[in-house]
C-alpha cells in the first residue's frame, strides 16, 4: 500500500506521462488490444461504421459549437449598460425548428444505413453459395467452406476452447487458420463473461443457459503487412512461436513483429479476478494450422497414450513405453524410447540398450508430482477433460502465456505462479477453489524449489 | 356538514387547479405505478411459462396441483366484495354510517376469506402429495414456476390484506364518533385501491389458471 | 362534499401535548427537533441537498481510489475486490445518493415556489421520503462493515454474479445490503414522485395553467412519472433477487430454470429511463438559465416541453440497447438501434433550442451562465458518443469498455452534475438571501471544467485501444498507462473543484459577509423570483393569480394585463401545517425492518439454518404504528398573519 502510494507520487511517472503526452503518443493505434486497428473482416467493419460515426459527429459538433461561439460572442452583452437592454423577447421560429428537426433525422438516416448492414455481418456468416455478397466482402467460397468451429467456454478466470470438429480442447490460446472464418459457439458455466478480441471482431457476451454465436475472419494481408509468414505467423504446433516471442522482446512489447498473435480479453464483469480474464489467439497459415491439430489429436487420444511395457510384443523403432523404473520411488514408471526394433522379452531391464530414458529425471518426477499434488484434479493433461475445473495442459510447453494471458509462460514466471499464485492472481481458484486450504500441498510449495523446477521440467515439457 | 366542523384539527380540502381532490390523484398515481408492479411480476410468470414448460424431461402440467374449483370460488369471492366495497361507499356519501359500517364489514369478511383460501390453497399446493409444488421445487426437481407463482399471487394477497387492514382501520375508526360525510373521500380512495386490486385478480385468474386448462 | 370549505378553529396546542406519545412540536420549534421534524418543503429540500453533497464526496473519495488505482500498471493501491466494491459503490452512490437527491432537493424547494404553492400536496409524506433516503444511504455505506464488506457486483449487479452460489466471500452480505437499501431508496423517490405530481397537477396557482409552467417545473413532472413507472420494475427485480438470495427460489438461477437474461431487462427497463430522470432536471434548470442570462423568453418553450415529454416516453422503448452484446438475435437488435437513434432528435431539438434562446439576447456570463454553457458542451459530446453506442457495429467494440465510461461520466458529469451546479449558483440566492462570490464561482468552474475533460476525454481513446471497463488492473504493454496518467490527474483536479464548489455552498449559509440578493439578483424571470430570499415560512403571503408564463419578468416589463394579481388576505391568516415525528418514526421503522431482514439468519452451533424474524416484526410494527399516529393526528397547523405588503 505505502510502496504503491510512492509509486503513485513519483516525478518519474508525472514527467514521463506529461512528456508522453507533449511528444503526441496519440499517434500509436497499433496497441496489442486496439480496435483502431482492425485486422479482420468483421472488426474493419465496425471500424468502418466507427469512423464514419467519428466524422459526422465531429462535423455536428463544428457545425453546433461554431454556431454556440458565433452567438456567445455576437450577442455578448459588452458592457454593465448593455446587460440591462430588453432584446425583443422572440418566443420561437416553428420554421427553424421544423428544419433543424428534419435534417438531423436526415443525418441519422446516413449512419442507420451502414449500422444494419453491420448488425446482419456480425450476426451472421456468409451464404458459401451467395457468390454476390461474397464478392462485396472480397471472400473466396472456400474461406467460408472451409470455416472451423470453437466452442467457447468461459470459467472464473480463465477460458476453455474446443474444436469440435476435430475432438481436441485446449484453454486460454486460441489458434485458428488465419485464411478461414471461424464460428465461436459461446457458453458459460458460471457467470456472465464477454467474449472480446478487438482486433479481429467486436464481443459477445457468454449468458448462462444460453448458446451466443459469434464469427470472425482475420485479413492475411493485413497481418503480414510487410513482413512474411515466418516472421508474422510462426509456427505454434513446434514451438517456433514461442521461441520467437521469447526471442528478443520484453513481455510488454511481444505484439509488435508477430502480427498474428492477437489479444483478448473478458469484458463482463465477472468478480474478483475479472481483470486477469484475458487470452491469445494465434493465427496460422493453413498448413501449420492442420499440423498443430494433428499434434493435438495424438496428444489427446486415449488409444495413443504411452502403454506399459508389453513382453509379449515386439516394438518398433521410436516406440515409448512406459516401465517400472525404482529410481523414481517404489512402484513409479518411467517413459522409455525404444532405439531400435524389439523383440518380445527385451524389457528396458533385460536390454537397457535397446531404450534410452525418453525424459529426463525431473520431467518424470514432475510427473509424478502433477498427480500426489492433486494438480490432476483440475487439469487435464493429454485428454480432452470437458468439464474439468482448470484449464486443459495438453501441450502446455507451446503456450505462449500463463494465467489466462497474464504472464509470460516460462520458467521464471511459473516458478512465481507455482510457488505463490494467489500473489499474482489474487483470488484465482487454483489457490483459492473449494477445498483448498493451508495443508492442501499446492500452498506449501513455497521453499521447496526442487519441487517447483520438477513440476516446471514436466509442464513444459509437454512439448 | 355541521358535525363536520366541529373537528377542529380537520383540515379542509384545498379548492384544487383540477377539481379532483389531491388525495384522489395520488391514489391514481399510485396505481398507475402498481400497474407496473403487476405488470413485472405477470410477465415474469408468463415468460418462465414459456420458456421453461418442462420439469424433468416432462412436460409440466400444473394442473396436477391446482384446485380450480377452490380458486373459482374465492375469485366469486373477491369479485362480490367489490359489490360490498361500492355500496360502502355510496352509502357514506350518503352519510348513512350504519349501512357503511356493514359494508365494510362485509367486504373485510370476504376479503378474508379471499385470504384464507389463498392460505389453504398454498399450504395445500407445498403438501401435495407427489406434487409437492414449493418456492424452489416442483414434484422435488428445481424448477420456476413456484417461483414466479408464489411470489406473484403472494404479492397480491399482501395488496388484499393491506387493503383488509386499511377497511379494519376505517371500521374501527367508524366508531369513534368522529366519521361524518366528510370522511366519503377517504372510503372513496379506500375502494378505489379495493376495486384495483381485483381487477388485477381478474387478470391473474385468467392468465395464471384458467390458462392451464385451455393449453 | 368534500371541496366545500370548511372554517378551521384556531387549534388548541395545550390540548394536544396532554393526549400525545410525543409531544407534537408547535409553532416555534427551533434547533435539532425543528430539522427532524420540519414538513417545510424548503428544509426538506435543503436536507435533500446537503445530504447529498454529503455522498458526492463520499461516492467522490471512491472515484480517486479507484483513479489511483489505475495509475500505473499492475498497481496495488486496492486489491481487485477492493476496487470492485469501490466500483460498485460508487455507481450506485452516484445514481442513488447524489443525482436523483440533488435533483430531488431542486425539485422540493423551486418546483412549488415556481407554481405559487404553498408547499408540496402531502408534506408529512415529502418527510417521509427524506428519512427514507437517509436511512437507505445509511444502509448501503453500513454495508462496509459486515461480512464480504461492500458489494462486488457492479451498480447494474447483474445476474448470476449475485446469486449466492457464485459468492466469492462465504456468507457475503454486501448484495443484501444492496438489495435493501436500493428498496428503501425507491420507496423515498416513489413517494416524492406521487407527491410531485399531485403538487403539480393540483396545486398551481389561479391562471397557471400547464402551458403557463416553467420548464424546470414540467421536467419535474415528467421526471417524476418516469420515476413511479420505471421503478416498480427494479423493484420487483430486486424482490425476485431478494427472493432468490434469501429463500431460494429459482428466478436467475440458470442451474435450476431461471434465466439470467431476465434480471437485465427488467434492470434495464428501469435503468433507462432512469438516465432521462438523471438527466432532465439538469435540462429543466438549464432552460431556466439560459433565458434569464441571454434576456430572453426560452426558444421554442412549447418544443422543449414535448422533446422532454418524448424522450420521457421513448425512454420506455430503448433499454436493449443497453444489451446489444448479448444476443437477442438480429431482428430486436436492429429494432432497437433504430429507436435509439431516433431518442437523439428529441434531445437534438432541446440544444437547438438552447442556442436560439441566445440567438438575439444580451448574454452575461455570470457562473450559473457558464456551467449552463459548460452542460451544452459537455452534454453534447456525450450525446454524440450515444449516438455511436446505438450503431451495434460500434458498441460491439465499445461495450463494457472505457470509450462507455467516458461517454455516460460525459452525460452525468459533463450533463447532470454540471447542471445541478448551475442549479445551486443560480438558485442558493434565493435560499440563502446572499449572493456568492462571483471569482470564486468561476474559478470552481474552471477547475471542474478542465479536470472532467482532462479525466474523461482520454477515457475514449483508452476504450478503443482496448481497455475494458470494470478492471482492477492492467497489464503492462498495452499502452494505457499515460492516458490513465492524464486521467488521474485530471480526476483531482475535478474533485478539487466539487470540494470548493461545496464549500462555497455550505458556507454561504452561514457567512454573514456575503452581499444581500434581494428579490430578483439575476433579473429572473419565473414566479419564485417575485419572492423575497430567503423565502418565508409561508412562500407566498397571499396567492398570486398568474397573468402570464416568466411572471416575475412579465411584472418587471411586460404590459400592465400580464402583471400579477394577489388573492386577498383572509382574515384567519395564512394556515401553516404543523411539524410531526411520525415520518421519522416511519421511516426508522423501514430502516429496522430493513436491518432486521438482513440479519434474520443465523446458523445454529449444530449448523442448522435458523430463521428469526423477532426484529423485522418489531421494527415494522414501529411503521405501521407510525402511520396510524400519522393518520389520527391529521396535519393539525397553526396561522401566521403576514403583513399586506410582505412577499
Amino acid at each position: 500500500m505505502i510502496s504503491s502510494l510512492t509509486k503513485l507520487l513519483t516525478i518519474r511517472n508525472l514527467v514521463s506521462g506529461l512528456f508522453l503526452l507533449l511528444a503526441g503518443s496519440c499517434s500509436r493505434i497499433d496497441h496489442k488490444q486496439s480496435a483502431l486497428d482492425p485486422k479482420g473482416l468483421v472488426s474493419q467493419n465496425q471500424y468502418d461504421v466507427f469512423m464514419l460515426s467519428v466524422w459526422i459527429t465531429i462535423f455536428l459538433f463544428c457545425t453546433v459549437g461554431g454556431c454556440l461561439l458565433y452567438v456567445l460572442w455576437r450577442y455578448r452583452a459588452k458592457n454593465a449598460e448593455e446587460a440591462k437592454e430588453i432584446p425583443p423577447q422572440s418566443h420561437g421560429n416553428s420554421m427553424v425548428e421544423t428544419g433543424l428537426i428534419i435534417a438531423s433525422s436526415i443525418i441519422l438516416v446516413i449512419l442507420a444505413v451502414p449500422t444494419l448492414q453491420g448488425v446482419v455481418l456480425l450476426n451472421r456468416v456468409p451464404d458459401a453459395n451467395d457468390s454476390e455478397t461474397l464478392e462485396k466482402l472480397g471472400l473466396d467460397r472456400s474461406q467460408i467452406d472451409g470455416a472451423i468451429t470453437v466452442n467457447v467456454t468461459g470459467k472464473r478466470f480463465f477460458w476453455v476452447f474446443e474444436y469440435p470438429q476435430f475432438g481436441i480442447v485446449t484453454a486460454n490460446e486460441l489458434v485458428f487458420p488465419a485464411t478461414k472464418a471461424v464460428r465461436i459457439n459461446l457458453r458459460t458455466e458460471d457467470v456472465i463473461h464477454s467474449f472480446w478480441v478487438p482486433k479481429l471482431a467486436g464481443k459477445m457476451d457468454l449468458m448462462p443457459g444460453q448458446e451466443n454465436f459469434m464469427w470472425f475472419i482475420a485479413d492475411q494481408k493485413k497481418i503480414l503487412g510487410e513482413t512474411d509468414v515466418a516472421t508474422a505467423m510462426p509456427a505454434v504446433h513446434d514451438g517456433t512461436m514461442r521461441s520467437k516471442v521469447f526471442a528478443k522482446q520484453k513481455f510488454s512489447d511481444e505484439f509488435e513483429p508477430v502480427g498474428g498473435l492477437f489479444y483478448g480479453q473478458c469484458a463482463e464483469f465477472c468478480g474478483n479476478s475479472h481483470a486477469y480474464m484475458s487470452f491469445r489467439a494465434l493465427a496460422q497459415t493453413d498448413e501449420d494450422f492442420d499440423l498443430w491439430v494433428k499434434r493435438f489429436q495424438n496428444a489427446q487420444n486415449p488409444n495413443l497414450q504411452t502403454k506399459l511395457y508389453d513382453p509379449k510384443s515386439s516394438y518398433n523403432k521410436n516406440s515409448f513405453v512406459s516401465f517400472a523404473d525404482n529410481k523414481l520411488g517404489s512402484g513409479a514408471n518411467r517413459e522409455y524410447r525404444s532405439v531400435r526394433k524389439i523383440s518380445p522379452g527385451q524389457s528396458p531391464q533385460v536390454a537397457p540398450g535397446a531404450w534410452e530414458k525418453a525424459h529426463s529425471d525431473d520431467y518424470e518426477i514432475g510427473k509424478q508430482l502433477f498427480s500426489s499434488l492433486q494438480c490432476v484434479q483440475c487439469h487435464a493433461v493429454n485428454r480432452t477433460g470437458l468439464g474439468a475445473k482448470g484449464p486443459n495442459l495438453t501441450l502446455y510447453g507451446l503456450r505462449t502465456s500463463l494465467a489466462a494471458g497474464w504472464m509470460r509462460n516460462d520458467e521464471e514466471s511459473l516458478s512465481k505462479w507455482l510457488k505463490n499464485s494467489n500473489e499474482i492472481k489474487f483470488g484465482n481458484l487454483m489457490w483459492n477453489g473449494e477445498g483448498i486450504d493451508d495443508r492442501h500441498p499446492l500452498r506449501n510449495l513455497q521453499d521447496d524449489d526442487q519441487k517447483v523446477n520438477q513440476l516446471i521440467a514436466y509442464l513444459l515439457g509437454q512439448s | 356538514m355541521s358535525d363536520a366542523s366541529a373537528h377542529a384539527l380537520e383540515h379542509h380540502e384545498p379548492v384544487t387547479s383540477t377539481g379532483i381532490p389531491n388525495k384522489k390523484v395520488l391514489m391514481w398515481a399510485f396505481l398507475g405505478s402498481d400497474c407496473m408492479f403487476f405488470g413485472t411480476l405477470i410477465s415474469t410468470h408468463l415468460i418462465y411459462r414459456k420458456i421453461s414448460a418442462t420439469v424433468g424431461g416432462n412436460f409440466l402440467d400444473i394442473r396436477d396441483v391446482f384446485d380450480i374449483e377452490l380458486t373459482s370460488f374465492s375469485t366469486f369471492i373477491l369479485l362480490a366484495s367489490s359489490l360490498f366495497m361500492a355500496l360502502g361507499v355510496s352509502a357514506i356519501h350518503k352519510g348513512n354510517l350504519k349501512s357503511m359500517r356493514w359494508m365494510l364489514l362485509g367486504t373485510i369478511i370476504f376479503g378474508a376469506i379471499f385470504l384464507a383460501c389463498q392460505v389453504y390453497e398454498f399450504t395445500h399446493f407445498i403438501h401435495a402429495p407427489g406434487n409437492e409444488l414449493t418456492l424452489s421445487t416442483y414434484r422435488g426437481e428445481p424448477h420456476v414456476f413456484g417461483s414466479t407463482f408464489y411470489v406473484l399471487t403472494g404479492t397480491h394477497g399482501t395488496h388484499v390484506a393491506i387493503g383488509v387492514f386499511w377497511l379494519i382501520g376505517w371500521l374501527a375508526y367508524s366508531f369513534t364518533g368522529k366519521m361524518s360525510v366528510a370522511h366519503a373521500l377517504d372510503i372513496e380512495i379506500c375502494g378505489l385501491y379495493w376495486h384495483f386490486v381485483d381487477i388485477v385478480w381478474i387478470i391473474i385468474f385468467p392468465v395464471i389458471y384458467l390458462m392451464e386448462y385451455a393449453l | 362534499m368534500a371541496t366545500e370549505s370548511i372554517k378551521y378553529l384556531a387549534p388548541n396546542t395545550e390540548n394536544k401535548v396532554k393526549t400525545q406519545v410525543f409531544p407534537r412540536p408547535g409553532q416555534h420549534t427551533t434547533g435539532l427537533v425543528d430539522w427532524l421534524t420540519t414538513i417545510d418543503h424548503k428544509k426538506i429540500g435543503l436536507m435533500y441537498g446537503m445530504t447529498a453533497l454529503f455522498f458526492l464526496i463520499v461516492g467522490g473519495i471512491e472515484a480517486l481510489l479507484i483513479r489511483s488505482q489505475l495509475w500505473d500498471h499492475n498497481m496495488d493501491v486496492l486489491t481487485n475486490r477492493e476496487y470492485n466494491q469501490m466500483f460498485t459503490m460508487h455507481g450506485t452512490t452516484m445514481v442513488f445518493l447524489v443525482i436523483m437527491p440533488l435533483s430531488a432537493a431542486f425539485f422540493n424547494f423551486i418546483m412549488p415556489l415556481q407554481i405559487g404553492a404553498r408547499d408540496v400536496a402531502f408534506p408529512r409524506m415529502n418527510a417521509l421520503s427524506l428519512w427514507c433516503f437517509v436511512g437507505g444511504g445509511l444502509i448501503l455505506n453500513l454495508s462496509w462493515f459486515f461480512t464480504g464488506g461492500s458489494p462486488a457486483i457492479g451498480w447494474f449487479g447483474y445476474a448470476p454474479l449475485t446469486d449466492t452460489r457464485f459468492a466469492e466471500v462465504i456468507g457475503d452480505m454486501g448484495p443484501d445490503f444492496w438489495i435493501f437499501s436500493l428498496q428503501i431508496l425507491g420507496i423515498a423517490s416513489l413517494l416524492a414522485s406521487f407527491n410531485f405530481i399531485t403538487t403539480i397537477i393540483n396545486m398551481r396557482a389561479p391562471g397557471m395553467t400547464m402551458m403557463r409552467l416553467p420548464v424546470f417545473t414540467w421536467m419535474t413532472l415528467i421526471v417524476s412519472f418516469l420515476i413511479i413507472l420505471a421503478f416498480p420494475a427494479i423493484t420487483i427485480a430486486l424482490v425476485e433477487l431478494m427472493f432468490d438470495r434469501t429463500f431460494g427460489t429459482n428466478f436467475f438461477d440458470f442451474l435450476e430454470g431461471g434465466k439470467p437474461h431476465l434480471w437485465q431487462h427488467l434492470f434495464w427497463i428501469f435503468g433507462h429511463p432512469e438516465v432521462y430522470i438523471l438527466i432532465l432536471p439538469a435540462m429543466g434548470i438549464v432552460s431556466e438559465v439560459i433565458p434569464v442570462f441571454s434576456r430572453k423568453p426560452l426558444f421554442g418553450y412549447g418544443l422543449v416541453i414535448f422533446s422532454g415529454a418524448i424522450i420521457g416516453f421513448m425512454g420506455f422503448a430503448v433499454w436493449s440497447h443497453h444489451m446489444f452484446t448479448t444476443g437477442m438475435g438480429v431482428v430486436a437488435t436492429s429494432a432497437f438501434a433504430m429507436l435509439t437513434m431516433l431518442i437523439a432528435i428529441p434531445t437534438g431539438v432541446k440544444i437547438f433550442n438552447w442556442i436560439g434562446t441566445m440567438w438575439g439576447g444580451r448574454i452575461r456570463f455570470d457562473t450559473p451562465m457558464l456551467f449552463a454553457l459548460g452542460f451544452i458542451t459537455m452534454f453534447m459530446i456525450g450525446g454524440f458518443t450515444g449516438i455511436m453506442h446505438s450503431s451495434v457495429p460500434i458498441d460491439a467494440q465499445h461495450q463494457d469498455s472505457y470509450f462507455v465510461v467516458a461517454h455516460f461520466h460525459y452525460v452525468l458529469i459533463g450533463g447532470a452534475l454540471f447542471g445541478l451546479f448551475c442549479g445551486f449558483y443560480f438558485w442558493l440566492p434565493k435560499m440563502t438571501g446572499r449572493m456568492m462570490n462571483e471569482k470564486l464561482g468561476k474559478f470552481v468552474f474552471t477547475l471542474m471544467f478542465l479536470g472532467f475533460n482532462l479525466t474523461f476525454f482520454p477515457m475514449h481513446y483508452l476504450g478503443m485501444i482496448g481497455q475494458p471497463r470494470r478492471t482492477h488492473t492492467y497489464n503492462e504493454g498495452h499502452g494505457f498507462e499515460t492516458w490513465n496518467q492524464i486521467a488521474t490527474i485530471g480526476a483531482f483536479i475535478l474533485g478539487v473543484g466539487i470540494v470548493i464548489g461545496i464549500y462555497q455552498f455550505v458556507s454561504s449559509f452561514f457567512n454573514k459577509k456575503l452581499k444581500p440578493a434581494g428579490k430578483n439578483p439575476w433579473d429572473a424571470r419565473t414566479l419564485e423570483w417575485a419572492l423575497s430570499s430567503p423565502v418565508k415560512e409561508y412562500n407566498f403571503a397571499r396567492t398570486p393569480i398568474i397573468k402570464a408564463r416568466d411572471q416575475a419578468w412579465e411584472n418587471n416589463y411586460g404590459p400592465r394585463e400580464n402583471h400579477s394579481e394577489k388573492e386577498p388576505l383572509d382574515d384567519h391568516g395564512v394556515h401553516m401545517p404543523d411539524r410531526s415525528w411520525w415520518p421519522l418514526v416511519t421511516a426508522l421503522g423501514l430502516f429496522g425492518l430493513a436491518m432486521g431482514m438482513l440479519f434474520h439468519r443465523t446458523i445454529d452451533p449444530s449448523g442448522e439454518l435458523v430463521r428469526d424474524y423477532t426484529v423485522p416484526i418489531l421494527a415494522g410494527s414501529v411503521a405501521i404504528i407510525g402511520m396510524i399516529m400519522w393518520a389520527l393526528e391529521g396535519p393539525g397547523g397553526y396561522h401566521l398573519f403576514p403583513k399586506e405588503n410582505e412577499e
